[in-house]
């Protein structure tokens, strides 16, 4: 009995735990190559998410049109505001602790913006869900039950996973960015176009998060405000990644997925949203650096 | 020495205008007062000595609660309950402080704000001790003999605790303590070579910010008549930050423009323009973000570089130091 709970934990837990993952991983890939951490990450997973929404409810898209819709839509906003606004913050601005916190709180602002435009249609008032990826009995995998559309959200995420690392590890462009952002002033004397990689980055992380949206739009219910809650939870997978590592980010957020799973079934269901701050605070009082973070890096002066 | 007249001379003037203004400016007043004494303290943290922490608003709930529950449970009267709160605030600084000192930028950022996060859940689930998410009921507090039962009662002992934060601030400023937690905001190595305490002077920033965090808490118990959980929440700190940041990080002139703009806007959109009501957290997000890109130093920054002024001491500091 008990041990079936555990599977049937283990494996819903995995189903949320890789969509935390996927937004984890755009974190993580802004704050790998631009050094911003990007507080707009919740907002932005919402705008997919209701993009998939217009496209499914008012352009009656088929699911793979809309996961294009929404990512695309997403890449030309958040491109957008690298290219308008972040580019001339840093153009502006030296380098530094006050350069950093303008950037933070532009990032602030979109989400504010953005949470501000969604609210304007009346639609949004009432809390939705997306339809379900697929319809059908659930599946059994032994004496594991899983819904079709849990097993969908785990394949899809895992493809995309594959296909975030083979870009960077195997395609020039990847490797290209991989460069940029380690070594920029050596980037650009070898001719990588540094600063259009960063409006690539944002745009393309984005569209990343975008593509979480639609998938938990379908498990949780939307609301203009919950990219907020969901994001935290992508944070806390970061941080146990170390912040600097996508495998490490997919590690957290998978973690934490089967995490929240426990401690509701264990616990209570209230303490599911303290679980993740207590783990960001633990991870972070113990290794400073995140589970995977590997030495703590000496910033230059 | 002029400086503290005027704001003595400014204050005791309000206080005159108090005894016959309508009694909802008076609130607008202690609002003000109040996220101007969390602004100064959040920005002696994050403007003066660079830390980029969000603990501020779970210090704020701490002060408020214990404050009120303080004067509820064991009828210790306000004025020696609010001392009390800011004490134990000031400890829960020191702690935070201590496991602060080992992180930096964005894994500082995440773990105060975990911490905010946490308190906040602590307020709401200790439902025996805090009313839960039903929020906490608190009875007029005594002071001097009075019933504090308006915002008319309430402002002058605000504004006296409010001014006295004030000139504690602008003496920080000016102080050996002041210029310590700029340097260690500039570089932290160049702080060390030169004889600074690096890890005393951060935990030092950290305990005053909790202490003016704890203090506006108090004097929070003073107007309102209750207070729940979700008041202490990510909101608010974004909207302390973004006072500071709006106004002028670092510079005293700046954060208290910052508190008196964003502090007045919801009000001014509602009674001027409501058909743009709707637009309100779009607005918001676009003044945010526009000041950060037009006015990087803020519009205390911009006015002071347009007056042809150098700026505020800790970037002189800064740019002599920089290689």
């Amino acid at each position: 009995m008990s041990a079936f709970i555990i599977y049937q934990s283990v494996a819903s837990g995995i189903a949320t735990g890789s969509i935390y993952a996927l937004l984890a991983i755009s974190l993580v890939i802004i704050y790998k190559s631009t050094e911003v951490v990007n507080f707009a990450g919740g907002d932005v997973l919402m705008v997919g998410a209701y993009l998939g929404m217009l496209s499914l409810v008012y352009f009656g898209l088929p699911y793979i049109a809309t996961f294009g819709f929404a990512a695309l839509g997403v890449f030309v906003i958040a491109g957008g505001f690298e290219f308008f606004v972040l580019r001339s913050i840093g153009r502006r601005q030296r380098h530094g602790h006050a350069q950093v916190v303008s950037l933070v709180v532009a990032t602030i602002g979109l989400a504010f913006m953005m949470r501000g435009v969604v609210r304007l249609f009346n639609y949004t008032e009432q809390p939705r869900r997306l339809a379900p990826l697929f319809r059908g009995p659930p599946v059994h995998f032994g004496s594991v039950i899983l819904q079709r559309q849990d097993v969908a959200i785990i394949v899809i995420s895992v493809l995309l996973m594959a296909v975030i690392f083979t870009f960077f590890r195997y395609t020039l462009a990847g490797k290209a960015l991989q460069a940029a952002s380690q070594n920029p002033s050596a980037a650009r004397l070898i001719g990588i176009p540094v600063r259009n990689m960063r409006t690539l980055v944002w745009g393309g992380a984005c569209a990343i998060s975008a593509l979480s949206g639609v998938l938990i739009g379908g498990k949780f219910l939307m609301t203009p405000d919950f990219g907020g809650d969901v994001v935290l939870l992508a944070f806390a997978a970061a941080i146990i990644g170390g912040f600097r590592s996508l495998p490490g980010a997919v590690l957290g957020g998978i973690l934490l997925g089967v995490v929240q799973n426990f401690v509701g079934f264990y616990i209570s269901s209230s303490a599911i949203s303290v679980a993740p701050f207590l783990v960001i605070m633990i991870v972070l009082l113990v290794r400073p650096q995140g589970m995977l973070g590997g030495a703590s890096i000496l910033r230059k002066v | 020495m002029r400086t503290t007249a005027t704001i003595v001379g400014l204050a005791i003037a309000c206080l005159g205008i108090s005894t016959v203004a309508p009694i909802y400016y008076l609130y607008l007043a202690n609002m003000l007062l109040i996220y101007a004494v969390l602004a100064l303290g959040v920005d002696v943290l994050m403007g003066l000595s660079g830390q980029f922490a969000f603990s501020h608003m779970a210090f704020f709930g701490i002060g408020c609660y214990a404050t009120a529950l303080l004067n509820l449970d064991l009828g210790i009267p306000f004025l020696l309950a609010l001392p009390i709160a800011v004490v134990m605030t000031a400890v829960v600084g020191v702690l935070v402080g201590f496991a602060a000192i080992r992180l930096n930028t964005i894994y500082l950022a995440l773990a105060t704000f975990a911490f905010a996060e946490g308190m906040r859940w602590i307020f709401n689930d200790w439902t025996s001790l805090t009313g839960g998410a039903n929020g906490l009921r608190i009875l007029p507090m005594f002071a001097f003999g009075i019933e504090i039962t308006s915002d008319r009662q309430a402002f002058p002992l605000t504004l006296a605790f409010a001014v006295v934060v004030l000139l504690a601030t602008l003496m920080l400023h000016g102080s050996r303590f002041g210029r310590e937690l700029v340097a260690v905001r500039e570089s932290e190595h160049v702080s060390m070579a030169s004889g600074i305490n690096v890890r005393r002077t951060k935990i030092s920033a950290f305990v005053v910010s909790a202490v003016y965090a704890g203090l506006a808490g108090g004097l929070y118990t003073l107007n309102h008549s209750f207070v729940s959980p979700p008041e202490f929440g990510f909101n608010g700190a974004v909207l302390i930050l973004t006072m500071i940041v709006v106004g002028g990080m670092g510079t005293v002139p700046g954060v208290l423009l910052g508190v008196l703009i964003f502090g007045l806007l919801p009000t001014i959109l509602q009674s001027t323009l409501r058909s743009v009501l709707i637009w309100q957290e779009f607005i918001y997000g676009a003044i945010l973000t526009a000041s950060v890109l037009l006015m990087p130093r803020g519009i205390w920054g911009a006015f002071k570089s347009l007056r042809g002024f150098r700026l505020h001491a800790g970037s002189r500091l800064g740019q002599g130091m920089r290689p």
